[in-house]
């Protein structure tokens, strides 16, 4: 048993102690638990980092641990067994790198929570599974941590089980992730029936000897496995949940909804790359889709007044340029942009728990402002988030933005549309960012009575490391190109092309400033443009109707037929079926009673009885 | 003109019928008669046969034992408690169930003999060669070699019997309820 | 005398035991209808042990008698234990464990 199977154990440990004793042990200690097991696993994977570094690079992919084989029947054969690569060395890292950070913001953000225990135990539950994901050697526990993570992930929505809202969120999201479970599933029996096993390494050293480009199997598989990946990541059509998924805990919007669960799409498509490289069409529709949902978020962020739903669409949006670069097939980049953006959407996240705690749950940014002087630490790491998210020069998020939207015009893939709507949503990331900044640490305060503080220093901390990591994590891009380079197997062709990077530069600043100019120009220039483009802004605003669109769809005609399935199938069938199964059991018993009369003699005769039967047998058989 | 032997041996036939038959004929005794005093010297009886034939079948130890436990012991047992309960009459009435159960014992009857002469059971003729044969050194012999851990068994099956029936005796319970 | 007598004789006396265990309602009446099918066994077990020329059949018949007395002595006990709490002989009045 290699020492890698410790980043696993340590949270699962975690979470198995807190769920027991979590409630006899003090406030503090559970805390504490819960933050320690999620460290001692980063360290962990620092240690599988180091190893990994201390082999030739080509030795470091398909490094599978097998713990021992759990089920070997005929073709089928399954180990419990986890892979080890750079890929999988990467995640893990950024899983428990940022997954402790978040753990040490939420034992201040929830201190006053009464059930701070049980958060602990359903955030270890989520570390876990996220590294069951990342850690699978195999399309089987692939899918196990994805629902694993699914259910963790329905569990911290839902965490304030008594608002109703949060409960409804929750079931969205669940509901809208077991459809991409159903579409993985499907995809692992395709895949098993294609290659006869569902091991990473050996499907994909069989993979381009069995398929040729964009033939019919291989296109289902890549297909399938994407309808899990669009689910997971909150791409278009299965986004709904997302911005919904904003009623959970702050941290929990962090850790989940930004900068790890959501990934799991992208890295589904990084792990699986040698399929979808055999599936160019579905390579286009990954970077189309992407493309798509990122202008297509940005403009719904660009009118929302909640801060978390703002961040959120932000989220939506850069999952949309990481699934732009899995379609160009420059994955390292968006592996990359995946990292930094998990730097800087959990900072800017928790920066604004940080602003929603210290103004007592307050969400809407129209209330807020002003908080520039009273907070100016949570002010500074929020700027510096809002900087990294729109791409402002220098810190991470420009260079693996501009990466990628450098590839979406010159890889081979790639074309002018891509690269246009890619500047484009750049362009409204930065408006949407500080039109919030703007509106939360700029001008006079809007709520007289509220008395907001600077928050503890457990919370600033944590903010301040990612900060740094916001601000610096650009440096890391070559080294992570480097490092991914042998999972995917081709180096990537870093362009440079001075005319659209100054074009992407411009676009980006120009939406700050827009910001700045409708925000410092006072309310009526503000009204004007929304009056301006009323029809437009109330489209945005309703979220272009897609919920109602998928009421009227899917969701009223569902209730119709299971009203009618209920007074029909099930009051008259099932239950029915059910009430006359007992009841004929209850008669019959009375029936067959009688036999037991509670006299010995009848005893006696039934076993004389059994006898002469037992021995017509003997005699004439 | 006759010799010895056949002599001999049409004797022994005739008594082991005789005895065999007065058997079958005290056993119908026990079952037939109403008034359990009755039954019971009629058991004793059958066992007497029993204990008779089973000389005749070269097992002089058994007889004894048979004589002794079961006619002696384990029928003055029941003889006593007669005593104690009072030998009352028992009603015989006819009843349907009664004819299914003479119905069932008959076929029993038939398919027991049957299953002993049709099907695959051989006749085994062997003959007694040892003068000690059924004699209760034999036995002795036997059971404290061979069967040594089963007649320890045997005597812990009376030891229990013995403390339940203390256990029985001693305390008294309390009649039990219908529901 | 043949092994056919001694088979009917055998199983003439156990079905004329287990019909009076079936047709008596006097539990001391049952008790000797037991017993009556266990000495055919018993008899059976002899004889055979005779024909076979082999002891284990006897020392098998001795186990028998054994765990009669025993049984006969444990039954015993309850009748009178019924007899102490309901004053009467029937066994079809013996009904508890009616379903």
């Amino acid at each position: 048993m290699s020492s890698s199977w410790l980043i696993l154990l340590f949270p699962l440990a975690g979470f198995i102690f807190l769920s027991l004793y979590g409630e006899r042990i003090s406030k503090a200690l559970a805390g504490w638990i819960g933050c320690g097991v999620v460290g001692a696993s980063f360290l962990a994977s620092l240690v599988a980092l180091s190893d990994l570094l201390f082999m030739p690079a080509e030795e470091r992919v398909g490094r599978v641990h097998v713990l021992y084989q759990w089920i070997s029947a005929a073709s089928f054969k399954l180990d419990f067994a986890i892979l080890v690569d750079p890929l999988s060395v990467f995640m893990f890292l950024i899983v428990t790198g940022v997954g402790f950070v978040i753990h040490v913001y939420s034992v201040s953000y929830m201190h006053d929570d009464p059930e701070y225990s049980r958060f602990f135990a359903y955030l270890n539950l989520f570390i876990f599974s996220m590294l069951v994901l990342v850690a699978a050697a195999d399309f089987f526990f692939l899918i196990v941590g994805w629902a694993l993570v699914g259910l963790a992930s329905y569990l911290l929505i839902g965490f304030w089980k008594e608002k109703t809202s949060a409960v409804l969120a929750a079931r969205k999201a669940f509901v809208m992730n077991v459809i991409g479970d159903v579409g993985m599933v499907i995809a692992a029996f395709a895949i098993f029936e294609s290659f006869g096993t569902l091991s990473f390494v050996e499907v994909f050293a069989a993979a381009p000897g069995t398929f040729r480009p964009n033939d019919d199997q291989i296109l289902l598989i890549t297909l399938l496995l994407l309808v899990g990946a669009f689910a997971k990541s909150a791409q278009l059509p299965l986004h709904t949940w997302l911005p919904d998924a904003m009623e959970g805990p702050t941290p929990v919007s962090a850790l989940i909804h930004a900068a790890t669960m959501v990934t799991a799409g992208v890295y589904l498509i990084a792990r699986c790359h040698v399929l979808y490289e055999l599936a160019p069409y579905t390579m286009y529709l990954i970077a189309g889709v992407g493309v798509l949902t990122a202008v297509f978020a940005g403009t719904m962020g660009m009118v929302q007044y909640d801060i978390k739903r703002v961040i959120a669409y932000s989220t939506m949006s850069q999952l949309g340029y990481m699934f732009l670069a899995m379609g160009l097939g420059v994955y390292s980049l968006g592996m990359f942009h995946l990292m930094t953006h998990a730097f800087f959407k959990a900072l800017l996240f928790l920066a604004a728990g940080s602003v929603i705690h210290a103004l007592d749950g307050e969400q809407d940014i129209r209330k807020m402002g002003g908080l520039q002087k009273i907070m100016p630490l949570t002010h500074a790491t929020f700027l510096i988030g809002a900087l990294a998210l729109a791409g402002f020069p220098l810190t991470s998020g420009y260079f693996s933005k501009e990466a990628i939207i450098l590839s979406s015009y010159h890889e081979d893939m790639g074309n002018f549309v891509f690269w246009a709507i890619a500047v484009l949503t750049a362009g409204m990331t930065a408006f949407y960012i500080f039109r919030v900044y703007f509106y939360t640490f700029i001008g006079k305060t809007r709520s007289p009575e509220a008395h907001p503080h600077e928050s503890p220093l457990l919370m600033v901390l944590p903010l301040l490391i990612l900060a740094t990591l916001a601000l610096g994590g650009g440096v890391l891009g070559p080294w992570v190109d480097e490092f991914l380079g042998p999972v995917f197997g081709r180096e990537v062709h870093h362009h440079h092309d001075g005319a659209l990077e100054t074009i992407a530069l411009f676009v980006g600043i120009g939406g700050i400033v827009t910001a700045a100019l409708l925000y410092f120009t006072g309310k009526k220039r503000m009204e004007l443009v929304k009056e301006a483009f009323a029809p437009l802004y109330d489209l945005l605003f309703n979220k272009y109707y897609i919920d109602e669109i998928y009421d009227l769809l899917i969701v009223k005609p569902t209730k119709a037929i299971g009203a009618f399935l209920e007074e029909k199938a099930e009051k008259e069938g099932i239950d029915f079926a059910v009430d006359q199964i007992g009841f004929q059991i209850k008669e019959v018993s009375r029936g067959i009673s009688v036999w037991q009369s509670g006299r010995v003699r009848n005893y006696a005769l039934n076993m004389i009885a059994g006898m002469v039967v037992i021995l017509l047998f003997v005699v004439f058989l | 003109m006759f010799d010895l032997a056949t002599v001999f041996e049409f004797t022994r036939d005739t008594v082991i019928l005789t005895v065999g038959i007065t058997a079958v004929l005290a056993s119908l005794g026990v079952i037939l008669c109403s008034s359990p005093i009755y039954c019971a010297l009629y058991l004793i009886s059958h066992m007497i046969c029993l204990a008779l034939l089973f000389l005749l079948y070269n097992a002089e130890f058994l007889a004894v034992v048979q004589i002794i436990v079961y006619a002696g012991a384990v029928m003055i047992l029941f003889l006593f408690i007669i005593a104690l309960l009072g030998g009352r009459k028992e009603v015989q009435e006819n009843s349907l169930e009664r004819s299914i159960a003479f119905g069932l014992i008959f076929t029993l009857l038939g398919e027991l003999y049957l299953s002993a002469t049709v099907g695959p059971t051989k006749q085994i003729e062997g003959t007694i060669n040892s003068e000690m044969f059924g004699t209760a050194k034999a036995i002795g012999l036997e059971l404290f070699s061979k069967h040594i851990v089963a007649f320890e068994l045997a005597s812990a099956v009376l030891l229990v019997a013995a403390v339940g029936v203390i256990c029985l005796a001693k305390f008294s319970f309390t009649p039990l309820k219908r529901r | 005398m043949g092994q056919e007598f001694v088979l009917l004789v055998s199983a003439s006396v156990f079905c004329i035991g287990a019909c009076g265990f079936v047709i008596r309602k006097n539990p001391l009446i049952m008790f000797m209808s037991v017993e009556l099918m266990l000495n055919s066994v018993n008899f059976l077990l002899i004889t055979y042990s005779s024909f076979l020329n082999s002891l284990d059949g006897q020392i098998f018949a001795l186990f028998i008698m054994t765990v009669a007395a025993a049984e006969v002595v444990v039954g015993l006990a309850i009748i009178l234990t019924i007899f102490r709490t309901r004053h009467e002989m029937d066994v079809d009045h013996i009904d508890a464990l009616k379903g």
